[in-house]
């Protein structure tokens, strides 16, 4: 394979990576405005927790790993380090404004990341179980509706009959904005749901950002900040299903993924600006974490528990989060992959009790439909 | 919409203007599936061009790929050494000039759609190309993309699904794509081992085991292309890459070596969860949202009476489309060339008009108000549709349930396309003629009729984007 270093790269950069965004309220609608808001960076294709949040106090950790442990990652305490892509996520934990899940995922432990992604975003008790999405109808639950930015509407955000979406279009030869007797005139002609969807593209913003998940997610940030601003958004970024070469040096394909999350969670900083900041949390989903042995081509296959990301001014004391079971073989699940000792829905209800105000109990029966899932909000938030 | 035309946008591209319309519907859908059309296009984007077969100097095969992948790849060692990086560019900028076949891949794409006369076939060529993703994750495998479609899924349109499986998973794209170009015996990558059970045959449904993704990734071990050497891109079988000894899948016994991976798709092309799997997927892409267990039975038997003949197990598919009266929602790239072959608009460019273009202007046309290039390029058409072939994705592909593209956005795209069609494609047929022609339903002209009588461009988008056209209702 050669080694490419110069222009082509750059050319096919810019078509490799796919992100999505999303999340707005409709003024008048809500009841009292609730604490805070909600974003959701959705990594793709299974995060390495262990390389995003390297264990390297755990003794197994180098024999098990030496190709794909970056060299310089940086200290977090005196067993974790983290991936020096993450340089401003880790000034947020400096500033006791972020903190990490370790060793955590969904109850999902058969490897595949279709339905994988499905039950991350959908929260059934199986996958493809669930037609609406767990943002989606904690909003529903919070009275809230919400505009996504995304081309296609993902699954975590269905559920609430006032989503929408949007996503900057580039096609020539047309105008920005259709004509608003055309689009009710299609309305009338369509039925059910595309009828409402022509409807509401009458009240389409003419918004005129580029596609940089970097501006996406600094023009989100801006909107969160508006009085009447949307309350929850998606941002979906993927190859991070690092089968092999994934992190040989600086141009690693992990490296290069972590560095987007880590200037979208700059950006969101950015356009929220302080105040909005303060009532933000951004978290990051990922259907599976990898294997803890690296394969032969200097990457990992796919596994069960990953760690989690989480930033945000509502978060007032870092650290890493954990029950850490261990890299043995015999602590480790089926004898390949890092265990999950955090039901990582545990996180997100604690997320969505602390931004959206909703009731613990209400959210393990209504949006995760586990009556019994823990609540942990204690342990992230005080 | 009448009959012709109903069957044509369920299971075709529609007829184009000046098409012989069949008045026995079945019989030449049926027939289609064997219909022998090269790759027609156009040299310049002109009205009324005319249409011609490709020529040949343009498309080259795998081996002629590969050469030019070796190419690039050494003229890219000498510009990475050299000190200069402006003359580095340069020669990078001249090598990607002569060697990179995606731009022509991308319009052979869209003009076999526009201007092919095997309609029928084509849906089928786009199911599986769908079916067996390949999508870019690097230059080589951006120009293998179009190879998988024309030399691994192409020729084994009338072969069978075991044949064609065979050929898409051993073909270079899909061995790098998914990354078992990097797997060895004894340095183990599972990828392709674990998709081509999930995605490509059986399903999770067969409740497979770890220990099967293993020994599937273990007959694959070896096969890719020489990576250490740069030599040869064609995929080829690395005995010294290869892990020894039998293995079992879903508990057959699969032999070392190259013959492993024929008995392997064998075994598993005919699997019932595969054929319960794929039947499915079929019936979803072209008979209706939902599909009666009937539909479903009736192309699975006709796979199981024929070993897996695409000829049969397409054919069965055709009969339930026709039988079926319910509509079926239309992917993106299928209705855009289909709003294009009705309205007999030049949209696409011609092949003089992009063979020379640089593929770093890939996007948009020059921005100097001489407007070089006359329309977007072909890839960013299908990236501002939603709908690409030719940009990264998972290997699951897209959806074929309408639920997946039902959206403002999605829909925004369309009625701006369907503008810019109008705009800049000089469609030769306006609503009133198109409505005429395809028989279309009451509530559709009513649609149109409602936008006013003057305006021919929102009478066109309109009709374009009516419940009809977009194969929601009446279709």
């Amino acid at each position: 394979m050669p080694n490419l270093k110069l222009s082509r790269r750059e050319f096919l950069k810019a078509s490799g990576a796919s992100l999505f965004l999303a999340g707005l309220p409709v003024p008048g609608y809500t009841k009292d405005e609730p604490p805070g808001t909600i974003s959701v960076i959705i990594l793709e294709g299974g995060l390495d927790g262990l390389s995003a949040v390297p264990p390297f106090g755990d003794p197994d950790m180098m024999r098990l790993r030496s190709g794909v442990t970056p060299d310089n990652f940086l200290k977090l305490n005196s067993f974790f380090g983290l991936h020096p892509s993450l340089k401003n996520f880790s000034s947020l934990m400096a500033h006791n404004n972020a903190l990490v899940v370790h060793a955590t995922n969904f109850p999902y432990t058969k490897r595949s990341h279709f339905e994988g992604q499905n039950l991350i975003q959908g929260a059934g008790l199986s996958p493809f179980a669930e037609k609406t999405g767990w943002l989606g109808r904690s909003l529903d639950l919070a009275n809230l509706g919400g505009r996504a930015l995304a081309l296609d509407l993902p699954l975590i955000l269905r559920g609430n009959t006032d989503n929408d979406n949007f996503f900057p279009s580039n096609i020539i030869d047309s105008q920005s904005k259709a004509s608003s007797s055309l689009l009710k005139a299609l309305s009338m002609g369509h039925k059910n749901e595309e009828s409402d969807i022509f409807k509401k593209l009458t009240k389409k913003p003419d918004w005129r950002i580029d596609r940089q998940p970097e501006t996406l997610a600094k023009f989100a940030g801006q909107e969160m900040a508006k009085e009447n601003g949307p309350l929850a958004s998606v941002i979906t970024v993927d190859r991070f299903d690092t089968h092999a070469r994934q992190d040989i040096d600086t141009q690693g394909q992990l490296s290069e993924q972590l560095s987007i999350v880590d200037k979208i969670i700059a950006s969101y900083r950015e356009g929220l600006g302080e105040k909005a900041w303060n009532k933000s949390i951004i978290l990051t989903l990922t259907e599976f974490g990898r294997t803890v042995l690296e394969n032969g081509s200097t990457g990992t296959d796919h596994g069960y528990a990953s760690a989690g990301l989480l930033a945000g001014g509502a978060i007032e004391k870092s650290g890493v989060i954990t029950q850490w079971p261990g890299l043995k073989t015999k602590d480790q699940y089926e004898g390949r992959d890092l265990m999950s000792t955090i039901d990582y829905r545990s996180v997100c209800a604690a997320c969505i009790e602390k931004t959206l105000g909703l009731d613990h109990d209400l959210i393990a029966n209504k949006v995760f439909y586990t009556p019994k899932l823990p609540r942990i909000y204690n342990n992230l938030f005080s | 919409m009448n009959e012709q035309f109903r069957v044509s946008q369920k299971i075709g591209l529609m007829f184009r203007p000046g098409t012989a319309i069949p008045k026995d519907i079945k019989s030449w859908a049926i027939t289609q599936l064997n219909a022998k059309s090269p790759a027609l296009g156009i040299s310049k984007s002109m009205p009324k061009s005319q249409v011609m077969p490709w020529p040949k100097s343009l498309q080259s095969d795998l081996k002629g790929r590969s050469d030019k992948l070796i190419r690039a790849a050494e003229v890219e060692t000498i510009a990475n050494r050299m000190e200069n990086k402006t003359e580095a560019h340069k020669l990078i900028n001249k090598s990607d000039f002569e060697n990179y076949m995606g731009n022509n891949d991308h319009l052979k794409f869209n003009h076999r759609n526009i201007y092919g006369k095997d309609q029928v076939r084509l849906r089928f060529l786009t199911f599986w190309a769908n079916h067996f993703t390949v999508a870019p994750v690097g230059d080589t495998t951006d120009q293998l993309v179009g190879s998988h479609i024309e030399d691994a899924l192409l020729p084994n349109l009338n072969s069978s699904f075991s044949d064609m499986l065979y050929a898409a998973i051993s073909h270079p794209g899909m061995l790098y794509y998914l990354d078992n170009a990097f797997s060895s015996g004894d340095k183990l990558n599972d990828n392709l081992g674990r998709e081509l059970l999930e995605l490509h045959t059986v399903s999770p449904t067969a409740n497979y085991t770890e220990n099967d993704i293993k020994n599937a990734a273990y007959v694959l071990s070896g096969w890719g292309y020489d990576t250490a050497k740069n030599k040869n891109y064609m995929g080829s079988f690395l005995q010294s890459k290869h892990r020894p000894g039998s293995k079992t899948v879903l508990g057959k016994t699969i032999q070392s070596g190259k013959e492993g991976l024929r008995q392997l798709t064998d075994s598993l092309a005919n699997n019932s969860y595969a054929i319960s799997f794929i039947t499915k997927k079929l019936a979803e892409h072209f008979i209706s949202e939902n599909p009666s267990k009937s539909d479903i039975n009736h192309i699975a038997n006709a796979w199981k009476q024929s070993n897996g003949s695409l000829d049969q197990i397409h054919t069965a598919v055709i009969e339930r489309a026709i039988d079926t009266k319910s509509p079926k929602f239309q992917w993106p790239m299928n209705w855009l060339f289909q709003v294009i072959r009705l309205s007999d608009a030049t949209y696409i460019h011609g092949w003089d008009e992009i063979a020379g273009s640089c593929n770093h202007c890939n996007g948009n046309p020059k921005n100097d108000g001489s407007r070089k290039y006359p329309f977007m390029q072909n890839k960013e058409i299908f990236l501002e549709l939603g709908q690409s072939f030719w940009h990264s994705r998972q290997p699951n592909g897209f959806s074929n349930n309408k639920e997946s593209w039902i959206s403002g956005e999605m829909f925004d795209r369309r009625i701006k396309f369907a503008e810019a069609i109008f705009n800049a494609g000089n469609p030769q047929f306006g609503a009133n003629q198109i409505m005429d022609r395809i028989g279309a339903h009451q509530s559709t002209r009513k649609l149109v009729n409602s936008v006013g009588d003057t305006n021919e461009k929102n009478r066109f988008i309109a009709l374009m984007c009516s419940p009809e056209l977009m194969g929601l209702e009446y279709a």
